[in-house]
C-alpha cells in the first residue's frame, strides 16, 4: 500500500505501458483474450485515478501547490527531470482519461481486424495523454505531449473509414507544425532559466529581465514570441478557429473509440495546456492578447456552430460541436487573462469563475463528445452510413437508441440540468463583465448549438421512416449500453450536482490564479 | 679454371630452357619437368656460387650445398605433390591438357 | 414537517416518476399511469398544503417561506439556490398543480387507456383505430391506444416537474433549469408523433424560436449575477438598494440603464417562452402535439412560465418609475402586449382549426398581461394569469373532447375529414353535452361574460389598469382585442356546438369517458369561482361583497408603487360593452354557418386571406432569416471558409511542399547525388568485368603475365636505379 501512494502518479501513467508490453506476447487470434485483458488493463488506471481522487485533498496549501509529487534524475545535463504531480485543474483530466479509455476500449469490441495492434496502441494512447496531464517538467511535457501523436496516427490510418490516409496525415501535419514552435520556445526558457522544472519556471520565467543567452532581441519579443508559440501549438490541438479543419477530417475518418478519445480527451491537452502553462508563464502577454484569443474563440464558436449546422455527415457534424464548445473553454480562458494581475475583488471573482467554467466545461465536453461520438459509431455500425439524408424516423425502431441519443445530445446542447450547462453558464457569467461584447456574440453561436443539435436530431429519429431500414436495424446491446451508462450518469450527476467536480476546480483555480 | 661466367651462362640457358618449357607445353607433365628444369637451373647457379664463393673464403663453409639439397628435396616433394595432383586430375577430366583444365576461368 | 422541507419535495415525485417509466416499467402503460398520477397527486397534496399555510401566514410577502443552500463554488463565496414562497408563487403554484393533476387524469381518457392495440398503429403516429368484433360479428372500428401511451407520461411528469421546480425556486438560475426542461418537454411532446413530418418540423420550430428568447435572457442573467453577485429574488428584487443601483447605473448601450438593459433582456425570453411577437410564431405550429393534452400545456401552462417571469421580475423591469414615466422594459412591454393582443386576435377570427384558434387566443391574452405590466398593472397580470391558466386549461381541455369525439364520428363513418376543422362540426351540444356546457363555461370566461365569469374580473382589472394609467392607446388596443376575442369565441361555439350537423362524423360524435370530463367539470368550477377572490371594491353592486383578497394577497409583494386607482366606470363599461358585443356579433354572424365557407370570408376578401396565412409571418422569416442563415453556414461557413479559404491554403502549403520536394529531387537529389553513387558503384562493375575477362583459368597465361611483369618492372628498376 506505501507503495502504492507514494508512486501512484507513476503507477497510473506506466500501468497501460506496462499492460501493452505483457499483451505484445499474447497469441494474435484470441480475440477475446486480447480484448478483456485490454479492458482489464484501462480498468486499473481507472481504480487508481478514483483512489487519488479520494486521497487527493481539496483545500491547496501554498508549500506544496501540487500532490503525489513525484521527482527523479532524468536528464541532469540539462536540468530536466521525471517529475510528476496533480493539482485540482489536472485531477479531473487524469479522471476523465482514466474514464474514457476503458470506455472507448469497451467500444471498440467490435473491431475484428489486428485487435492486439490496436489495443496496443489505445494502450500506449492512454500513457502519452495522461502525461501530458501529470508532468510538471516542459520536457516531459513535450515528450507525452508528442508521444500521443503516434498511436493516434496508427487508429486512424491502419483502422479508418475511405479517407482515411488523407485524415491521418492532415492531424499529425497539423499537430506537428503547432509543436515546432513550442518545442523551439521550450528549449529557449529551459536554457533561459537553467530548469525545465515548470514550478522554477513558474517562478523565474515571468520575472525574466534579461536572457541569458544572446539573441540579439528584447526580451519582451522573445516573451511575445514563445507565447505565440505555445498559442499556436495549443491552438491547433483545441482545437481554435482557424486552426481547426484537421479536426472535422480525423474525426469522420477514425474508428468510432479513436474519435471518443480524440474529442473526450486529445483536444483538452490543448486547453490544458493554455491553463498550465501558457497563462502562469506568460500572464502579461496573455492579458496584452486576451482580445485576440477571445476574438478567436468567439470565431470558434460562431463558426463551429455554422459549420455544424451545414453538415449532412453525422460524424462531421458532431465534429464541429467539438470547435463550437471547446470554444467556450477559450472565451473562458480570455476572460481571465483580461482580468489577470487584477486587484479588484470583483474582477478577481470573474477570472474564478470563468476558470472554473472553463475547468469543468473541458470535463463536460469530454463526457458528451465521447458520448455523441460512440453514438454516432452506433449507427454507423449498423447501417453503414452516416448521411443524415438516409437516415429518418429511426426513433420508431430504435427506441432504446433514441431515448439515449435525445438524452446526450441534450447534454451537449447545454440543456439545464444536465452538465454542459453549468460550465457553460459559468463561462458566460465568467466573460460577461471583462468581454461583454464578446461574449454577447457568443450567444449567436449558442444559439445555433440548438440549430445543428436538433437537425442531427430531426434528421434522424424523427419524420417518417425510411423503410430502408425496417427489419435492418436492431436496437442497442447491452455492451453498447454499458459504454453510455457511466456517461449519462455523469452528465446527470454534474448537472444536478455540479459541485461534485467544481469543488475541487474551484479551490484549485482560486489558489493558482 | 672455367671462369663463374660460363657456369652463369648455362645456368641461364638452362633456366630459359626450363621456362619455355613451362610456359608452352600443353601437357602437364612436360610443364612439371620444365619447372624441375628450372629448378636444377638454380642449383647449378647456387653451387657455383658456393664453389667460387668458398674459394676465395679459404675456410670450410657448407652453405651452398644445403641450400642445393634443400632446393633437391623440394624438387622431390614437387614432383610428388605434382604427379599425384597431375593422375588424379586425369582420373576425373581423362585429360592432362592444360588448356582443357580451366576452372578457374573468371 | 417544516414547511420548507414540504416546498423541497413539491417537484420531485413527478421527476421520479419520470425515471421511473422510462427506465422500468415503459412497457406497462396502466402501472405507468398510475405512477405518474400518483406523482402528479402527491405534488398537488404537497402544493395545495403548502398554499393553505402561505394564505395563513400574515405577512407573507415580507417573510416568505425560503431556504437556500450551496449550489456552485464561485472563489470563497459561491451561488445559493432554494425554494421561496410569496404570495405570486403561492398562487402560481395553486393554479399550476390543479391544472397539472387535470391534464394527467384528462390524458388516461385522450390516449384510450383501455382501448384495444390498433392493427396498424406504430410508435411515431396517431393511432388509427382498430377492428372490433362484438357478439354478433359485426365489426367496428374503435379507437386504438396511443402506442407510446408510458412515454405520453413520462415526458408530462418531466413536464410537471420542471414547471413545479421553476414555481418554487428562488432564484432565477433554477427558474431558467425549469424554464428549459420545459422547453425540451415541450420540443418532445410538440414531437411526440414524429413520423409526421408537419411535427417534426414543428418541435424544431418551437425549440429555436424559443430559444432565441432564451439566449438573450441568459445575457440578462449573467448581467444581473455579474452585477449584484446573486440571483437570488429575495436579495435582488426585495432590497431597494440594488434596485436604485441598478436602475442608477448606466450600461454600455446609451440611454439604457443596467436595469432597463436587464430587464429587456428578460423580457425578450419572455416574448420568446410567452410566444409574444415576433416570437410568437411557434405556438400555433406546437399544435402538432396530441391534440389537447400537450397543446394545453404549451398554451395553458408552460407559457404562463414566460408571463411569471415578468411578474417576479417587474421590481426590476420597473425600477426608476415613481408612477411618472415608464422604464425602456415597461414601455416595450406596453407596446408588445397590446399588440400581440389585436394581432393574435385578429389572426384567431379566420383560422378553421380549432385548436389553432385557442392557440391565437392564447397568445392574444398572454399579450394582455404583458401590457398589463407594461402599464404597472401588477396586481392585474397576475390575476389574469391564474385565471387564465383555469380557463384556457378548460377549453384546451374541451376541444380535445370535441376531437375525440369527432375522431370517434370518423372512424364510425369511415369519413375522410380533418376531426379539427370547426366547418366540419356543428351541433355538438347535443351529441356532447357535458363538453358543451363546460367549453360554454371556458369560452365565456375568456370572452369575458360579465360578473360570473373569473375572466370577466380579471380581463376588467387590466383595462382598469390600463386607463388608469393614461396609456390610452394600449386601452384602446386591448379593449379592440377583447372585443374580437368574445367574437372569435362565440364563433368557435356556434361553428362547434350550435346549428347543424355539417358532416356525417358529426351527426355519429360521442360524449367522451368520464375520466376526461371530470378535469372539465373542475376546472370549469375554477373558471367561474377564480374571479371571485379579485372583485374589486369599487364595483357596483357585488363590490364588496367578498374581500378582493387576490389584489390584498399578491398586490401587496410591490408596495408603494403601482397606479392610483381612480375608479373611473370607463373601463367597466367598455369591458361590458366589448364582451357582449362581441359574443354577440359572432352569434350572429356564424349561428348558420354552411359547412363550404367561412360568411367572413367574402367580406373580407383579401383581409381574410390575410389573416387565415397568419399575415404571412412564417413566409416572411423563412425568406428573411432563415434562408440568409443557411448560406451563412452551408455556403459561407462550410463552403467557403473552411473547405475553401482554410483548406485551401493547407491544400497549398502541401503543394508547395510537395512541388518544393520535387525540386529537389529532380535537381539535387537525381542529378547530384544518385549520380555520384551510381557512378561509383558501376565504375567498380566496369574495372570487374575488365579484369575477368583477363582470369582465362590457363595458369601459362598467368604465369607468362607474371614474367612479363617482372621483365618490365626488371627493366623499371634498372633504368631508375640502375640508370639513373
Amino acid at each position: 500500500m506505501e507503495l502504492i501512494t507514494n508512486h501512484l502518479l507513476s503507477l497510473i501513467l506506466f500501468m497501460p505501458t506496462a499492460a501493452a508490453l505483457v499483451m505484445l506476447f499474447l497469441p494474435n487470434d484470441r480475440l477475446r483474450l486480447l480484448r478483456m485483458v485490454a479492458l482489464v488493463a484501462s480498468l486499473i488506471p481507472l481504480a487508481l485515478s478514483l483512489l487519488l481522487w479520494a486521497r487527493f485533498n481539496p483545500i491547496p496549501n501554498a508549500q506544496a501547490a501540487f500532490q503525489f509529487v513525484e521527482k527523479a534524475d532524468w536528464y541532469g545535463a540539462i536540468n530536466a527531470s521525471y517529475h510528476l504531480g496533480v493539482d485540482g485543474i489536472s485531477l479531473p483530466m487524469v479522471l476523465l482519461t482514466t474514464l474514457l479509455t476503458p470506455l472507448a476500449i469497451l467500444a471498440s469490441f467490435n473491431i475484428q481486424e489486428k485487435v492486439k495492434a490496436y489495443m496496443i496502441l489505445f494502450l500506449l494512447l492512454e500513457t502519452g495523454m495522461l502525461g501530458v496531464f501529470l508532468a510538471l517538467d516542459l520536457l516531459l511535457f513535450f515528450v507525452f505531449w508528442e508521444i500521443g501523436l503516434v498511436p493516434m496516427y496508427f487508429l486512424i490510418a491502419q483502422w479508418g473509414s475511405k479517407n482515411r490516409n488523407y485524415a491521418a496525415l492532415k492531424f499529425n501535419l497539423y499537430t506537428m507544425g503547432g509543436s515546432l514552435g513550442l518545442l523551439l520556445a521550450i528549449q529557449l526558457m529551459g536554457v533561459a532559466v537553467g530548469s525545465f522544472d515548470l514550478i522554477e519556471l513558474y517562478r523565474q520565467w515571468p520575472q525574466l529581465t534579461e536572457l541569458s543567452v544572446p539573441i540579439g532581441l528584447p526580451v519582451s519579443t522573445v516573451k511575445i514570441i514563445a507565447f505565440w508559440a505555445f498559442v499556436v501549438a495549443f491552438a491547433v490541438k483545441v482545437p481554435v478557429w482557424p486552426f481547426h479543419t484537421w479536426l472535422p477530417d480525423a474525426h469522420t475518418e477514425a474508428p468510432t473509440a479513436g474519435s471518443m478519445i480524440l474529442a473526450g480527451v486529445l483536444l483538452k491537452l490543448g486547453a490544458y495546456g493554455f491553463l498550465r502553462l501558457v497563462l502562469p508563464l506568460f500572464p502579461a502577454e496573455s492579458q496584452q492578447f486576451a482580445g485576440a484569443l477571445a476574438f478567436l474563440a468567439v470565431a470558434a464558436i460562431i463558426f463551429g456552430a455554422l459549420g455544424a449546422w451545414a453538415q449532412n455527415d453525422f460524424k462531421r457534424l458532431i465534429a464541429y460541436s467539438s470547435i463550437n464548445h471547446m470554444g467556450f473553454v477559450v472565451l473562458g480562458i480570455a476572460a481571465a487573462a483580461a482580468v489577470w494581475n487584477t486587484a479588484s475583488p470583483v474582477s478577481q471573482l470573474d477570472k474564478t469563475i470563468a476558470l472554473n467554467g472553463a475547468v469543468l466545461q473541458m470535463f463536460n465536453h469530454g463526457l458528451s463528445a465521447a458520448g455523441m461520438f460512440f453514438l454516432v459509431g452506433v449507427i454507423y455500425d449498423r447501417a453503414h452510413t452516416r448521411d443524415l439524408n438516409h437516415f429518418g424516423g429511426l426513433f420508431a425502431i430504435l427506441p432504446v437508441y433514441g431515448t439515449v441519443l435525445i438524452f446526450t445530445a441534450m447534454a451537449s446542447l447545454g440543456l439545464p440540468g444536465l452538465n454542459g450547462f453549468v460550465s457553460e453558464f459559468l463561462v458566460v457569467r465568467g466573460s460577461w463583465p471583462v468581454l461583454t461584447l464578446a461574449t454577447a456574440l457568443a450567444m449567436i453561436g449558442l444559439f445555433f448549438t440548438g440549430a445543428y443539435i436538433l437537425k442531427a436530431l430531426k434528421m434522424v429519429l424523427h419524420g417518417p421512416l425510411n423503410n430502408r431500414w425496417q427489419g435492418h436495424l436492431r436496437d442497442m446491446s447491452a455492451r453498447e449500453l454499458m459504454v453510455m451508462a457511466p456517461l449519462m450518469i455523469l452528465m446527470l450527476g454534474l448537472g444536478i450536482w455540479p459541485a461534485l467536480l467544481l469543488d475541487v476546480i474551484n479551490r484549485a483555480v482560486a489558489f493558482l490564479f | 679454371m672455367i671462369p663463374l661466367s660460363w657456369y652463369l651462362i648455362f645456368s641461364a640457358a638452362l633456366f630459359c630452357l626450363g621456362l619455355f618449357g613451362a610456359l608452352s607445353r600443353k601437357n602437364a607433365i612436360a610443364i612439371l619437368m620444365g619447372v624441375e628444369l628450372m629448378l636444377n637451373a638454380v642449383n647449378v647457379n647456387l653451387i657455383a656460387f658456393w664453389h667460387f664463393h668458398a674459394q676465395a673464403r679459404s675456410e670450410p663453409y657448407v652453405g651452398g650445398l644445403a641450400f642445393a639439397t634443400m632446393v633437391f628435396v623440394v624438387a622431390a616433394a614437387e614432383a610428388a605433390v605434382g604427379l599425384a595432383l597431375i593422375i588424379s586430375a586425369y582420373r576425373r577430366r581423362q585429360t592432362i591438357v592444360v588448356d582443357e583444365l580451366t576452372l578457374l576461368k573468371g | 414537517m417544516a414547511i420548507e422541507t414540504l416546498i423541497w419535495l413539491v417537484p420531485l415525485p413527478p421527476l421520479l416518476a419520470f425515471f421511473i417509466i422510462v427506465l422500468l416499467t415503459h412497457r406497462r402503460n396502466r402501472l405507468s399511469h398510475s405512477i405518474a398520477i400518483a406523482a402528479a397527486g402527491l405534488s398537488w397534496l404537497l402544493s395545495m398544503w403548502i398554499f393553505v399555510a402561505a394564505v395563513q401566514r400574515e405577512d407573507l410577502s415580507q417573510s416568505p417561506f425560503a431556504q437556500a443552500i450551496r449550489w456552485l463554488p464561485t472563489g470563497e463565496g459561491g451561488l445559493n439556490i432554494g425554494i421561496h414562497i410569496d404570495p405570486l408563487s403561492a398562487v402560481t403554484l395553486f393554479f399550476v398543480a390543479w391544472t397539472v393533476l387535470m391534464i394527467f387524469v384528462y390524458s388516461v381518457g385522450y390516449h384510450n387507456f383501455g382501448q384495444p392495440r390498433g392493427d396498424h398503429d406504430r410508435p411515431g403516429l396517431p393511432p388509427h383505430g382498430a377492428m372490433l368484433k362484438d357478439a354478433h360479428g359485426h365489426a367496428h372500428k374503435v379507437a386504438s391506444i396511443e402506442p407510446m401511451y408510458a412515454r405520453f407520461f413520462a415526458l408530462i411528469s418531466l413536464f410537471a416537474f420542471a414547471m413545479l421546480l421553476l414555481v418554487v425556486s428562488d432564484n432565477l438560475l433554477t427558474l431558467y433549469i425549469g424554464w428549459e426542461i420545459m422547453g425540451l418537454c415541450s420540443y418532445l411532446l410538440i414531437g411526440f408523433w414524429y413520423g409526421k413530418e408537419s411535427a417534426r418540423g414543428a418541435m424544431i420550430k418551437a425549440f429555436l424560436t424559443t430559444r432565441v428568447g432564451d439566449v438573450f435572457m441568459l445575457l440578462g442573467l449573467v448581467a444581473l449575477y455579474s452585477l449584484t453577485g446573486t440571483l437570488s429574488y429575495q436579495s435582488i428584487l426585495g432590497s431597494p438598494q440594488v434596485l436604485t443601483g441598478l436602475a442608477e447605473a448606466a450600461s454600455p448601450l446609451t440611454g439604457l440603464s443596467w436595469a432597463g438593459l436587464i430587464g429587456i433582456l428578460l423580457l425578450i425570453g419572455t416574448i420568446g417562452k410567452s410566444a409574444q411577437f415576433p416570437l410568437h410564431v411557434w405556438l400555433p405550429d406546437a399544435m402538432e402535439g396530441p391534440t389537447p393534452v400537450s397543446a394545453m400545456i404549451h398554451a395553458a401552462t408552460m407559457v404562463s412560465a414566460g408571463v411569471y417571469l415578468v411578474i417576479r421580475f417587474f421590481p426590476l423591469l420597473s425600477a426608476g418609475w415613481d408612477g411618472g414615466a415608464f422604464t425602456p422594459p415597461m414601455l416595450v412591454m406596453g407596446f408588445v402586449g397590446a399588440f400581440t393582443a389585436l394581432f393574435a386576435a385578429t389572426i384567431a377570427v379566420a383560422q378553421n382549426d380549432i385548436k389553432r384558434v385557442l392557440a391565437y387566443s392564447t397568445i392574444s391574452q398572454l399579450g394582455y398581461m404583458i401590457a398589463a405590466l407594461g402599464v404597472g398593472a401588477y396586481a392585474a397580470a397576475a390575476f389574469h394569469l391564474a385565471t387564465h391558466a383555469f380557463f384556457k386549461a378548460l377549453l384546451f381541455l374541451g376541444s380535445g373532447s370535441v376531437i375525440h369525439g369527432m375522431e370517434h364520428g370518423i372512424l364510425h363513418t369511415g369519413d375522410k375529414i380533418d376531426p379539427q376543422n370547426m366547418l366540419s362540426m356543428g351541433g355538438l351540444r347535443r351529441r356532447m353535452p357535458v363538453t358543451f356546457w363546460t367549453f360554454l363555461i371556458g369560452g365565456l370566461a375568456l370572452s369575458g361574460f360579465p360578473l360570473v365569469t373569473a375572466g370577466f374580473w380579471s380581463k376588467d382589472e387590466v383595462l382598469a389598469g390600463a386607463f388608469a394609467s393614461g396609456q390610452m392607446a394600449v386601452f384602446v388596443t386591448l379593449a379592440l382585442a377583447a372585443l374580437l376575442t368574445a367574437f372569435y369565441t362565440m364563433r368557435q361555439i356556434s361553428l362547434t356546438f350550435l346549428g347543424q350537423p355539417r358532416s356525417k362524423a358529426a351527426e355519429h360524435a360521442h360524449e367522451s369517458k368520464p375520466v376526461m370530463l371530470v378535469p372539465l367539470v373542475v376546472l370549469a368550477v375554477f373558471a367561474v369561482a377564480a374571479g371571485w377572490v379579485g372583485i374589486p371594491e369599487y364595483f357596483p353592486v357585488v363590490g364588496g361583497l367578498l374581500p378582493n383578497w387576490f389584489e390584498e394577497f399578491v398586490g401587496h409583494m410591490v408596495a408603494g408603487r403601482g397606479v392610483e386607482k381612480n375608479h373611473s366606470l370607463v373601463p367597466l363599461a367598455t369591458s361590458l360593452l366589448v364582451a357582449l358585443g362581441g359574443l354577440l356579433l359572432g352569434w350572429l354572424t356564424y349561428r348558420r354557418a354552411s359547412r363550404a365557407v367561412d360568411p367572413l370570408e367574402k367580406p373580407l376578401g383579401g383581409l381574410y386571406t390575410l389573416l387565415k396565412n397568419t399575415y404571412y409571418i412564417d413566409a416572411l422569416y423563412a425568406a428573411v432569416l432563415l434562408r440568409p442563415a443557411r448560406w451563412l453556414a452551408e455556403a459561407v461557413t462550410d463552403r467557403w471558409l473552411d473547405r475553401g479559404l482554410i483548406d485551401g491554403v493547407l491544400h497549398a502549403l502541401g503543394r508547395f511542399g510537395v512541388w518544393l520536394g520535387a525540386v529537389a529531387r529532380n535537381w539535387i537529389d537525381l542529378p547530384v547525388v544518385n549520380r555520384a553513387g551510381d557512378a561509383a558503384a558501376g565504375g567498380t562493375r566496369a574495372i570487374g568485368a575488365f579484369l575477368r575477362a583477363r582470369q582465362s583459368g590457363h595458369i601459362q597465361h598467368y604465369a607468362t603475365i607474371a614474367l612479363g611483369l617482372l621483365a618490365a618492372a626488371g627493366l623499371l628498376v634498372y633504368l631508375l636505379w640502375v640508370i639513373g
